[in-house]
C-alpha cells in the first residue's frame, strides 16, 4: 500500500505513542478517500495525504496538547549563533552511532524536527514541505540548515561529555 | 563563482534543490575542496538521519485493517467514491511509484547475472577463506567476514572487489550444488539506500552486522539464502 510506512512513520513521530500512531494513519486513510473530491488536481498528492494526516494529529487529544511546540514560530533568533563544532570525530559518530543520531534528532524542537525528517527520510522536496506545513520554502531552508546544524552540535556535544 | 557558497546553498545542493544556480554551484564544487567538502558532510549527514530514522515500517496487522476498512467503506459508500477510490489509487501509484527511490535489488541481481556470465566472475579463487579475506586487504577499506562453509551446504568459489556508487564493496561468489550464489558487501553508509523489493525472478536476502550491509542474490529458493546469512551470522 503505497504511502503505508511513510505515514505510519510520521504519525509515530507526530504521537509518539503506537496506537496512537496507528489511528492517525486509519483516519488519514479514510479521510483521504472521503475527501478525494477535495483534493485539487495539481496538487501534490503526497503533500496533501501528509497534510490530512497532520491535521488530524493537531485535532486529536495529543495534537492539542502539542499545539505550542509544533505552532510556535520557532525560527532562528538572528542574534543565535550556534558554533558548528563538527570534527572528524563527529562524522564518525553520525555514522556508526545510529542511536546518537537518533537521540539528537529526537531532541530537536518539533519544527526543526519535522522539516529535517520529511526531507531526509520521506524525500519531500522542499516545495512539498512548504505545502504541506504552509510556510514559504525559504522557512523550510532555514528551519533544515538550523536542524542540521543542531544535530551536529548535539552530537558533538555528546563525544565532549563522553570523552570528559 | 568566485566566491565560496553560503551554508544554505550548500544544503539547497545537497537537497537537491539548487534550482537554475545548480550548474553554476557544481561547478564551483568542483574547483573548491572547501565547498565540496562541506557539501559531502551534508550529503553523508542526509544518508545518515535517512538509515537512522527509516527503518521502522508500519505493522502488518495496520496495514491489514487499513485494507479492509478500505473495501468496507467501499460497500457502504455511493458509486461516486468508488471512481474516487480509482482515481486515488491511480494518483498513489502515479505520484509514489516515479518519486520514490528505486530499489537496487533488480541492479544487484544483474550485477550476479553480469558477473557470472562473464569469463572471470572472481579475480581470487579459492574455497579457502583464509586466502580469500586477505586478499581483500589493501584492496577495500574494511575486512570482510566470511564465515567458515566447509560443514555446510554452501561452498566459497572466490570473490573480487566491484563498484557501487563509485565506492568499493566486496563480492563473493558462493556454490550449493550447481547454482551460484552472490553475496555483496557494503559497508553500511555506502550501501544501496532502498532495498526493499526482490526482482521477480531472483531470491534475496539482505541483513547488517558489524556496520556492513550483506546483499545475496542467487536463483535458489529463499530459504537457502536465509541457511547462508544463518551461516554468516554464526546461528
Amino acid at each position: 500500500m503505497p504511502l503505508f510506512d511513510s505515514l505510519y512513520r510520521y504519525a509515530r513521530w507526530l504521537a509518539g505513542d503506537r496506537a496512537e500512531a496507528e489511528d492517525l494513519v486509519q483516519e488519514t486513510y479514510l479521510k483521504g478517500l472521503r475527501g478525494y473530491a477535495s483534493f485539487a488536481a495539481g496538487t501534490n498528492f503526497r503533500a496533501w495525504m501528509f497534510r490530512i494526516l497532520r491535521n488530524a494529529f493537531l485535532t486529536s487529544r495529543s495534537g492539542l496538547r502539542a499545539v505550542p511546540p509544533l505552532s510556535l514560530d520557532d525560527e532562528p533568533a538572528a542574534q543565535e549563533h550556534l558554533v558548528d563544532e563538527a570534527t572528524p570525530e563527529t562524522e564518525l559518530m553520525l555514522r556508526a552511532n545510529r542511536d546518537s543520531l537518533r537521540r539528537a534528532i529526537e531532541q530537536l524542537p518539533a519544527v526543526f524536527r519535522e522539516v529535517l525528517l520529511l526531507s531526509d527520510v520521506e524525500n519531500l522536496s522542499y516545495k512539498e514541505i512548504a505545502e504541506m506545513l504552509s510556510i514559504p520554502i525559504g522557512t523550510v531552508t532555514s528551519r533544515l540548515v538550523r536542524a542540521r546544524e543542531k544535530v551536529r552540535v548535539a552530537i558533538a556535544g555528546g563525544i565532549m561529555r563522553e570523552s570528559s | 563563482m568566485n566566491r565560496h557558497l553560503t551554508g544554505e546553498e550548500r544544503e539547497r545542493w545537497a537537497d537537491g534543490e539548487a534550482g537554475p544556480e545548480s550548474a553554476e554551484a557544481e561547478q564551483h564544487l568542483r574547483q573548491c575542496a572547501r565547498c565540496a567538502s562541506e557539501a559531502l558532510r551534508i550529503v553523508q549527514m542526509k544518508r545518515a538521519i535517512h538509515d537512522a530514522m527509516s527503518e521502522e515500517t508500519g505493522p502488518l496487522a495496520l496495514r491489514e485493517r487499513v485494507r479492509r476498512q478500505m473495501r468496507g467503506g467501499r460497500r457502504r459508500l455511493p458509486v461516486w467514491s468508488l471512481a474516487a477510490a480509482a482515481a486515488v489509487a491511480l494518483v498513489l501509484i502515479s505520484v509514489w511509484f516515479p518519486t520514490r527511490s528505486r530499489s537496487a535489488l533488480p541492479e544487484l541481481a544483474d550485477m550476479h547475472v553480469t558477473l557470472l556470465a562473464s569469463a572471470n566472475p572472481v579475480d581470487v579463487i579459492s574455497t579457502d577463506r583464509h586466502t580469500v579475506k586477505p586478499w581483500f586487504e589493501g584492496r577495500l577499506p574494511f575486512t570482510v567476514p566470511i564465515p567458515d562453509l566447509s560443514s555446510t551446504a554452501f561452498r566459497l568459489m572466490g570473490g573480487r572487489v566491484v563498484y557501487w556508487n563509485a565506492n568499493p564493496a566486496a563480492y563473493l561468489l558462493i556454490g550449493k550444488g550447481a547454482h551460484r550464489i552472490s553475496v555483496f558487501v557494503f559497508r553500511d553508509e555506502l550501501a544501496p539506500r532502498n532495498l526493499r523489493e526482490s526482482p521477480a525472478t531472483m531470491s534475496t536476502d539482505v541483513w547488517r552486522s558489524g556496520g556492513l550491509t550483506f546483499v545475496a542474490v542467487g536463483q535458489v529458493p529463499r530459504e537457502d539464502l536465509e541457511a547462508l546469512r544463518a551461516t554468516w551470522e554464526g546461528r
